[in-house]
């Protein structure tokens, strides 16, 4: 394969950057996806019925924590794409196997609190707001899953091959999907929980 | 070697939607709705372009550069206009 010298590895081949263009086109496929459920919410959020509200039922403190942990997340994968460019290997692969914990911290969190809610008599058939709150919380919750499996994976590949066409731009793709859900998880922390508890 | 691993322009980013998340707890504070909202809506636009510009590097290739802003604001628009179409007819009844 023509490996073109003038441009990042991950972009070094024609079908490298049609893979990073393409994953443009998914994340882009991804934006109206989580509008429809954040849609839902916001049409629903009122419909509690019998159960809490969203003011009875959100905790700042461990929604804070989710935030801190994602965004610096995102930064550290944001900091692995750096060093992978830079060629080194060591310092890419701490920063995203910490990109990967800081993921696993959040998850943890996470399901803490839905555990949480299923306890204060909120499961998700409870009220049109818990159901909607949970597909939409849901939805992002298992899309960090799949990118811990996924960023896992890649890591693995990155710590056997080393920084090849493949691999880089494996890595590439990664960041671009762990940022997409950093910006995702703003919108709930803002819109979701800060304005449930206004 | 850190000045090489830490890019000014990403310790920059970072710190910046820090302090926008922080900025965002003052709609919690007792202020007048619409102020609210406004703050929730410009802090997360503003960090939400962070991660595209800053962390993405969405303009960084030329050659697909235009693409990629096209494709984002086809995204966008199908997505505000659920949004905000649903509202109008669910919420704020403007078929009324």
């Amino acid at each position: 394969m023509k490996i073109d010298a003038t441009k990042p590895l991950e972009y070094g081949s024609e079908e490298n950057s049609n893979k990073i263009f393409g994953f443009w086109i998914f994340l882009g496929a991804e934006i109206a996806l989580f509008s429809t459920l954040f849609t839902v919410y916001f049409v629903l959020v009122n419909r509690y019925a019998t159960g809490p509200n969203g003011t009875e039922l959100f905790e700042l403190s461990g929604v804070l924590w989710e935030t801190f942990l994602l965004l610096s997340s995102s930064f550290t994968i944001g900091l692995a794409v750096h060093s992978m460019r830079l060629g080194l290997k060591k310092p890419m692969m701490i920063f995203f196997g910490l990109t990967l914990l800081m993921g696993l911290g959040f998850l943890g969190i996470e399901i803490t609190e839905f555990f949480t809610y299923v306890h204060e008599g909120a499961t998700i058939s409870t009220s049109a707001f818990t159901s909607s709150l949970f597909v939409l919380l849901g939805t992002h919750g298992a899309h960090v899953s799949f990118g811990i499996l996924w960023g896992a994976s890649i890591l693995l590949q990155v710590k056997r091959q080393g920084f090849t066409l493949a691999t880089a731009n494996k890595s590439f793709i990664f960041s671009l999907y762990w940022h997409f859900l950093d910006v995702v998880w703003i919108f709930i922390f803002s819109f979701v929980y800060l304005k449930g508890l206004m | 070697m850190m000045k090489q691993l830490f890019p000014i322009r990403h310790v920059m980013g970072y710190l910046t939607s820090l302090i926008l998340s922080a900025l965002a707890l003052t709609a919690l504070l007792d202020i007048p709705f619409a102020s609210k909202m406004a703050i929730l809506a410009v802090t997360a636009i503003i960090q939400a372009s962070l991660q595209l510009f800053v962390f993405m590097h969405i303009s960084e290739m030329a050659s697909t550069k235009k693409e990629l802003y096209l494709n984002i604001a086809y995204a966008l628009f199908v997505g505000l206009v659920t949004l905000f179409g649903s509202m109008f007819i669910f919420v704020w009844g403007w078929y009324s």
